[in-house]
C-alpha cells in the first residue's frame, strides 16, 4: 500500500455514523462529565432564551403599569438568568477540559499499544511520519471536537426551539413572518459549510505535502548542498507552498461570504419584525397600544429574537462541519484500532501462559532452553509472488554459529528475521526444539533475542541508557561487563563522557561504528539464546572489529546464532557457513571445508582475499606478518 | 515588546491592505450601528403614542419622509435595513478578502524564506537541531502566526474602533445611559490584561509537553525494531504512559485557566448587561428614556461588549503569535552560510589539495583533527584509513566547507577555501555520503540531480558504472520508480549506489567517496572500483574506507587516528612500515585456515539446494 492509497483512505462522502459510535465508545468514560455538560447546555439554552420575554416584561411595565416593585422583581429574574450564564461557562470549559483531555490521552494509550503489538509487514507500508499524525493531530482533534460538538448541537437545539416557542407564545402570526429567514439561512449554511469542509481537506493534503517537504529539506540538506541545487529546491518549494496559499485563501474567501449572509439575513429578521410587528401596533394601537395587538415590549422583545436566530443555527453548521472534517481522522484512528496484528499469540499459548505456574520454566510453561531451531520447508514472500525463500531448509543446534553469505537480496537478512518472528513463514514450518514456534509465547522467544542491524537504533540518552535497555535490571557494572566482553569498553570510555555521553536523537551524535558496538553490548546484555548479527560491525574500524570478534566468540558459546556480514573475516570463524543465493542454500559447510570444495565461496574467498595478497605481493609485500 | 515589532516587521508590505480590512470592518460595524438606530428611531419617533420631540429624532424621521405617511409604510424601514445589512455584509466580506488576501501572501513568504534558510544554514545548525522541531517550527508555528494574521490583527482594530467610535454614538443618544453602559469596561480590560500572561504561560506548558510526547512516539516508532527484538513493549508502554499523562495533566490546567477566565470575564460582561437593562428600564419607567433610546442601548451594549470580550481570546492568540514567532525568529535570526566577498570566476579547479597544520574541534571537545597535513596532486587519488571517530569524514566536511578549521588552512589549487565560494567548491565536487539521501523523485531524476542537462543514455550509463543498473531494471517500474516514502525502499547498498551514479554523472574537479561502499558487497565493490580506476587522473579523488581492498590502488594513504595523520605513503610503502595499516593488512589478508586436506571435505561439501 503505497501513500497514494492511504490517502484514497481519506476520502468520505457521507456522515458515517457507525464510525462515530465506534469513536464514542472511547467517551464512555467521561459520559458523567458529558451529562452534566449537556445537562447544564439544556438548561441555559431554556432559561436564556427567556431573556428578551423578559426585557418585554420590562417595557411593558415601564410603559403600562408602572409599577416600580414589578419593575425590580423582572430586574432581579433578568440577573439571575445572568448569574447562571458564567457559572454554566465554567461548567462546559471544565468538563469539556476534562472529557478532551481524559479521551485524547486514552485513545493515544490504546494508539500507542496497538502499534506495539502489530507486525513489521503493517510498518513497512506505512512511512513513520504517518503513524505519529495519528497518535498526535488526529487524537486531539477529535477528543477536542468530540465534547463541544455534543454540547453545541444540545444547546443549539434547546436554543433554537426556545426563541421559536417564545416568539410562537408572544404573537404566532408575526413568528410566521420571522420565521421566513430560517431556510434561506439553513440553505446557505449547508451549501457553505460543504464547499468549506472541501476547500479544507484539499488545503490539510497539501500542508502535508508541504511538511513532508520540509522535512526532506532538513534531512536532505547536506546532499543539497553537495549538489548545489538549493536553488532548485526552493523552488519547487515554492510552486507547493504557493498552491497552499491559493488553497488556503479560498478557504478564507468562502468563510467570509458565509459569515456576512448569515449576519446580514439575521438583519433583515429584525426588519421584518419592526416591519410587520410596527403595522401590527399601527392598527390596533389609536392611543392605547397596550391592550390588544402587538405591544411595546413584545416589538422589541422580537427584534432581540430575530438578532439571535442566526448564532445557534451557525454554531451548529460549524460544529457539524468540524465533525464532518474530523471523520478522516476518525476513520484512520479506527483502522488503526481495529487492525488486528498478524503475528500474536494463539489462544492456546495465552492459556498456557494463564495456567503457567510463575516459577515455570518460560512464562508459556514450555522450556526455557532453546537446543534447536530448525526451518522445515519454509517458503517466504514479503508480497504475493515475490517469493524471497522457497522451501528453506536449515537445522541449528545450540553452540552454533552460522554464517550466512550472498548477494544482496539473495535473503539473509529475510532468514534473521524469520528466526526473530518479525514475520512468519508463509509455508513450512519453523521448530524449536520440535515445536513449531507459533505454539510458544512471542515475548518469550524475543525476550531471548539478541539482535544487532547494520544501522542500529539507539534511542536518545546516554551510552549506559542504551545498553541498558538490553537488561532494565542491569547495574552499571554488568554494563561495563558487557562493553568489556565485546571489546567496546576502550572505545566507549574513550568518547568524551564514556559512558554517559548522550547519543542523540536515534544515536545521531555518535558514528555508525560507535552506535554498532554499543548495540552490540546491548545485545550482550540481554544474555539471548539466539543472537544474530546482521551486518553488525560492518562500519566498525578494522582494529576494534578483530577485537569484537575476539569477544563475540566468546559471547557466542552456548548460543544459537545467525551472523550475516560482507566481510570475509568476520564469518571465518564461524561453524558453519552457508552460502545463501536467491533464498537457496547453495553451499554450505565451515570455512575450510567450502575452500577446499572450490565452489561459490571459494571464488568469494578468494576474489576478495587472493586478490588483496596478490596485489600486496605485487606491490613488495614484506614476507612473513606480525 | 521586540515580540510585537517583530509581528509588526513581518506585516511589512501589507500593512496597508490591514489598514483597509479594519476601515471596512469600522464600515460594516458602522452599519450595524445604523441598521440597530433605525428601530429606535421608528420606534420614539414613528410609532410612538407621543412621539418623541426630541431633535435629533424629528431630523432622522423626517430623512424618511412624514410621520403619518411613515407610519402606513413601514416597509420603507424594514427596506432600508435589508439594504444596510446587505451592504454591511459587503464590507465584512471585504474585510475577509483583504485580510486574507494579505496573510496569505505574508506566510507564503515566510514558508519560502524559512525553506530557503533551512538550506543555507551551516552544518553545525544542522548538528545540533532536532528536524521534527524544525520542521514543528515551520508548519504549526507558522500556521499559528497565520491565524493570528488573518482574524485578531483587524479583530484588534475592531476591538479599539468600536468603543472609540460607539462611545459618541452612544453620548448623542444619552449620557446618562452611556455611563451606565461602560461602566464595567474598566474592570473587563483589567482583568483581561491579568489572565493574558496566565493563559500564555499555560500554552507554554502544553506546548513543550505536546512535544516531548511527540518525540516519545517517534522514537519509539522508529526504533520499533528494537523495542520488539528486546521484547520491550512494557518498559515502552509507561514510558509513553508517563507523557501522556504529563501532557494531559498540562492540558487540563489550560482549560481550568480558560474556565475560570471565561466564566469571570463573562460574569462581568453580562453585569454590564444586567446593569443597562435594569437600570434603563427603570428611567423608562419614570419617563425619562424613550423606549427607542432603551432598545438602542439594549442592542449597543451586546455589540460593544462582543469584541471587548473577545479580548482575552485576542490576547491569548497574541501570546501564542508571540511565542511562534520567536521560534520561527530562532531559526531565521541563525546566520546562514556566509562566503568571500570577492567570488572568483567559477571554473575548474586543477585539483590539488593541500591541508596545512588544520585542528578542528566540535566545540569544547577535543580536537577531531589535529594538526593534520597533507597534499595532493592533481588527478591524484587519496585514500584515508583509520578507526571510527578518527576525523576521516571530517577532513571531507572541511573541504566541503560544511565546517571551517580552527587553525591551519585548506587549499585547493594553492588558494585558501576562505577565498573560494562555498558554493564553487561544492558545484566542482561529487561526494557520495556514508548515509547518501535520495529525494522523493524517481530514480531517474534522482540520478539527474548530479547534472541537470543530461540525457536518459548518459543516466542509464552512469548508473552501469555503479553497478546498480541491474537493480534499477528489475523494479517493476524501472528507472520510474519513486524513492523514499511515498515509493519503495532501496536497501542501503541500493542508495549508495543511485547516490554514486548521482555522483559519476557530473564530471567534477574533485570527487569524494566517504565509505560510500560500506553497504555493497565485496564482488560489487570491486567493479565498481575498477570503472573508477578508469577514471584516474579525470578528477582527484579522495576514498574513506575500512576495506583495503578499496584503498590499495589510491596513489597515497593516509591513515588516521584520533585526528593525527599516524601513517602515509601508498600501499607498497605502508606495508613495508610496522604500523596501524600493516596490522590491518594482516588482519584482514591473513589466511589463518590453512590450505584444507582436500579429500575429506570435499566428500562433505556437495553443493546443496
Amino acid at each position: 500500500m503505497s501513500l497514494e492509497d492511504i490517502e484514497h483512505e481519506e476520502r468520505i462522502v457521507a456522515f458515517d455514523w457507525p464510525l462515530w459510535k465506534q469513536i464514542l465508545t472511547y467517551a464512555k468514560p467521561y459520559r458523567r462529565a458529558l451529562g452534566i455538560m449537556i445537562g447544564c447546555g439544556f438548561g441555559l439554552a431554556a432559561v436564556e432564551s427567556g431573556l428578551p420575554y423578559i426585557t418585554k416584561l420590562i417595557i411593558d411595565n415601564a410603559l403600562g403599569a408602572k409599577e416600580t416593585a414589578d419593575h425590580w422583581r423582572y430586574c432581579a429574574i433578568y440577573a439571575s438568568i445572568f448569574a447562571c450564564i458564567p457559572i454554566a461557562v465554567f461548567i462546559f470549559i471544565w468538563f469539556a477540559g476534562r472529557a478532551a483531555t481524559g479521551m485524547a490521552y486514552d485513545i493515544r494509550a490504546a494508539a500507542f499499544d496497538k502499534l506495539q503489538t502489530l507486525s513489521f509487514s503493517y510498518y513497512d507500508e506505512r512511512p513513520v511520519g504517518w503513524l505519529m499524525a495519528r497518535l498526535t493531530s488526529d487524537s486531539q482533534k477529535l477528543a477536542s471536537i468530540l465534547p463541544w460538538f455534543c454540547l453545541d448541537i444540545a444547546w443549539g437545539v434547546v436554543y433554537i426551539s426556545g426563541i421559536m416557542g417564545w416568539m410562537l407564545f408572544l404573537d404566532w402570526q408575526l413568528a410566521l413572518w420571522v420565521f421566513t429567514i430560517v431556510p434561506p439561512l439553513a440553505v446557505i449554511s449547508v451549501i457553505f459549510q460543504r464547499k468549506l469542509m472541501r476547500s479544507q481537506r484539499e488545503t490539510r493534503k497539501i500542508n502535508s505535502k508541504l511538511t513532508a517537504s520540509f522535512n526532506e529539506g532538513i534531512v536532505g540538506e547536506r546532499t543539497t548542498k553537495t549538489l548545489s541545487r538549493e536553488a532548485d529546491s526552493l523552488a519547487e518549494f515554492q510552486e507547493l507552498s504557493s498552491s497552499m496559499r491559493d488553497y488556503s485563501r479560498r478557504n478564507l474567501l468562502q468563510s467570509a461570504v458565509y459569515l456576512p449572509m448569515v449576519m446580514a439575513l439575521g438583519s433583515i429578521g429584525v426588519a421584518l419584525a419592526l416591519w410587520r410587528g410596527g403595522e401590527a401596533l399601527g392598527v390596533d394601537v389609536g392611543g392605547a397600544a397596550l391592550a390588544v395587538g402587538v405591544s411595546f415590549g413584545t416589538l422589541v422583545a422580537f427584534m432581540q429574537y430575530a438578532l439571535q436566530f442566526h448564532i445557534p443555527i451557525q454554531e451548529m453548521a460549524e460544529r457539524f462541519t468540524q465533525l464532518q472534517a474530523a471523520q478522516a481522522s476518525a476513520e484512520r484512528l479506527m483502522q488503526l484500532m481495529t487492525t488486528e496484528p498478524t503475528i500474536v499469540d494463539s489462544e492456546e499459548v495465552l492459556e498456557r501462559m494463564r495456567l503457567a505456574e510463575p516459577g515455570a520454566a518460560a512464562i508459556d510453561g514450555g522450556s526455557n532452553r532453546i537446543e534447536s531451531i530448525q526451518f522445515e520447508n519454509v517458503t517466504f514472500a514479503y508480497k504475493k509472488g515475490e517469493t524471497v525463500l522457497s522451501n528453506f531448509d536449515l537445522t541449528v543446534r545450540q553452540g552454533e554459529a552460522i554464517a550466512l553469505v550472498g548477494a544482496t537480496g539473495s535473503g539473509k537478512s529475510t532468514i534473521a528475521n524469520l528466526v526473530a518472528r518479525f514475520y512468519e513463514p508463509t509455508g513450512g514450518r519453523i521448530l524449536l526444539d520440535g515445536v513449531d514456534y507459533k505454539e510458544r509465547s512471542l515475548s518469550w522467544l524475543q525476550s531471548n533475542l539478541g539482535i544487532v542491524l547494520q544501522t542500529p537504533h539507539l534511542f536518545s540518552g546516554t551510552v549506559r541508557e542504551n545498553i541498558r535497555y538490553g537488561n532494565l535490571a542491569a547495574t552499571d557494572a554488568e554494563i561495563e561487563a558487557a562493553a568489556e566482553l565485546v571489546g567496546a569498553h576502550d572505545a566507549i570510555a574513550g568518547l568524551d563522557r564514556g559512558y554517559d555521553t548522550e547519543v542523540g536523537e536515534a544515536g545521531g551524535l555518535l558514528s555508525m561504528g560507535q552506535r554498532q558496538f554499543v548495540a552490540l553490548a546491548r545485545a550482550v546484555l540481554a544474555d539471548p539464546q539466539i543472537l544474530i548479527m546482521d551486518e553488525a560491525t560492518s562500519s566498525v574500524d578494522t582494529e576494534t572489529e578483530q577485537r569484537m570478534q575476539r569477544g563475540v566468540e566468546v559471547v557466542l558459546e552456548g548460543r544459537i546464532a545467525f551472523i550475516i556480514a560482507h566481510r570475509l573475516s568476520t564469518i571465518r570463524n564461524a561453524d558453519r557457513i552457508l552460502v545463501i543465493d536467491h533464498g537457496r542454500i547453495i553451499e554450505e559447510g565451515n570455512h575450510a571445508h567450502l575452500l577446499a570444495a572450490k565452489g561459490h565461496y571459494y571464488s568469494l574467498y578468494t576474489k576478495q582475499f587472493v586478490r588483496e595478497q596478490e596485489e600486496g605481493l605485487l606491490r613488495g609485500r614484506p614476507s612473513g606478518g606480525e | 515588546m521586540h515580540r510585537l515589532l517583530r509581528i509588526w516587521n513581518l506585516m511589512a508590505g501589507h500593512r496597508l491592505r490591514y489598514a483597509a480590512a479594519i476601515v471596512s470592518l469600522i464600515i460594516a460595524s458602522a452599519l450595524l450601528y445604523a441598521i440597530q438606530y433605525i428601530p429606535t428611531v421608528v420606534i420614539d419617533g414613528v410609532l410612538a403614542a407621543e412621539p418623541s420631540t426630541e431633535s435629533r429624532v424629528e431630523s432622522s424621521v423626517a430623512l424618511f419622509g412624514s410621520r403619518d405617511w411613515l407610519r402606513d409604510n413601514l416597509w420603507v424601514f424594514a427596506a432600508v435595513m435589508a439594504g444596510l445589512a446587505v451592504a454591511a455584509g459587503f464590507f465584512t466580506y471585504l474585510r475577509g478578502l483583504l485580510a486574507a488576501t494579505a496573510t496569505e501572501s505574508i506566510v507564503v513568504d515566510l514558508r519560502d524564506r524559512l525553506f530557503s534558510h533551512l538550506l543555507h544554514l551551516p552544518a553545525d545548525y544542522h548538528d545540533k537541531a532536532e528536524t521534527g522541531d524544525l520542521v514543528q517550527r515551520c508548519t504549526s508555528d507558522v500556521e499559528t502566526l497565520r491565524l493570528f494574521l488573518v482574524s485578531q490583527v483587524v479583530e484588534i482594530g475592531r476591538a479599539a474602533f468600536m468603543l472609540a467610535a460607539a462611545f459618541p454614538f452612544m453620548l448623542w443618544i444619552d449620557m446618562r445611559m452611556t455611563l451606565v453602559a461602560t461602566c464595567c469596561l474598566p474592570p473587563i480590560v483589567f482583568f483581561c490584561l491579568i489572565f493574558f500572561r496566565r493563559v500564555r504561560d499555560r500554552f507554554k506548558h502544553v506546548d513543550e509537553a505536546e512535544g516531548a510526547m511527540t518525540s516519545a512516539v517517534q522514537e519509539n516508532l522508529t526504533g520499533i525494531r528494537v523495542v520488539r527484538a528486546f521484547a520491550r513493549q512494557d518498559f515502552e508502554r509507561e514510558k509513553f504512559a508517563e507523557k501522556n499523562a504529563v501532557h494531559r495533566d498540562s492540558d487540563f490546567q489550560l482549560y481550568k485557566v480558560l474556565s475560570q477566565f471565561w466564566s469571570i470575564s463573562d460574569f462581568l460582561c453580562l453585569a454590564q448587561v444586567s446593569l443597562v437593562t435594569g437600570v434603563g428600564g427603570y428611567w423608562l419607567l419614570a419617563g425619562s428614556l424613550g423606549i427607542g433610546s432603551y432598545y438602542f442601548f439594549l442592542s449597543a451594549v451586546n455589540m460593544f461588549l462582543w469584541p471587548v470580550r473577545m479580548m482575552g481570546r485576542i490576547l491569548a492568540d497574541l501570546g501564542k503569535a508571540t511565542v511562534a514567532i520567536d521560534r520561527v525568529g530562532e531559526i531565521l535570526d541563525s546566520p546562514v552560510e556566509t562566503d568571500a566577498e570577492v567570488e572568483p570566476a567559477s571554473g575548474r579547479f586543477e585539483g590539488a589539495i593541500t591541508f596545512d597544520n588544520v585542528t578542528f574541534h566540535h566545540g569544547n571537545q577535543k580536537p577531531v583533527l589535529d594538526e593534520v597535513s597533507f597534499t595532493t596532486k592533481p588527478g591524484e587519488t587519496l585514500a584515508i584509513l583509520g578507526p571510527s571517530g578518527s576525523g576521516k569524514s571530517t577532513i571531507i566536511h572541511l573541504l566541503l566547507r560544511f565546517y571551517d578549521p580552527d587553525s591551519g588552512t585548506v587549499r585547493i589549487d594553492g588558494r585558501p577555501l576562505s577565498e573560494i565560494g562555498r558554493k564553487q567548491m561544492r558545484r566542482e565536487t561529487s561526494v557520495v555520503l556514508q548515509e547518501p539521501f535520495l529525494f522523493s523523485k524517481t530514480i531517474q531524476e534522482n540520478i539527474r540531480l548530479g547534472r541537470s542537462g543530461a540525457s536518459d543514455g548518459e543516466i542509464v550509463e552512469a548508473a552501469s558504472i555503479a553497478c546498480v543498473h541491474e537493480s534499477i531494471s528489475e523494479f517493476e517500474d524501472g528507472y520510474e520508480t519513486l524513492v523514499g516514502e511515498r515509493g519503495v525502499t532501496l536497501s542501503g547498498g541500493q542508495r549508495q549506489r543511485t547516490a554514486l551514479a548521482r555522483a559519476l554523472l557530473d564530471e567534477p574537479s574533485l570527487m569524494i567517496l566517504d565509505d560510500s561502499l560500506s553497504a555493497v558487497d565485496t564482488e560489487t565493490e570491486h567493479l565498481i572500483l575498477q570503472a573508477l580506476r578508469q577514471r584516474h587522473g579525470r578528477h582527484t579523488t579522495i576514498i574513506v574506507a575500512h576495506r583495503l581492498s578499496t584503498l590499495i590502488h589510491a596513489d597515497q594513504i593516509l591513515v588516521l587516528d584520533h585526528g593525527r595523520v599516524l601513517q602515509r605513503g601508498n600501499h607498497r610503502e605502508l606495508v613495508s612500515q610496522d604500523g596501524l595499516y600493516r596490522r590491518i593488512w594482516n588482519i584482514q589478508s591473513a589466511m589463518p585456515d590453512a590450505e584444507p586436506d582436500g579429500s575429506e571435505s570435499r566428500a562433505k561439501n556437495g553443493v546443496r539446494r
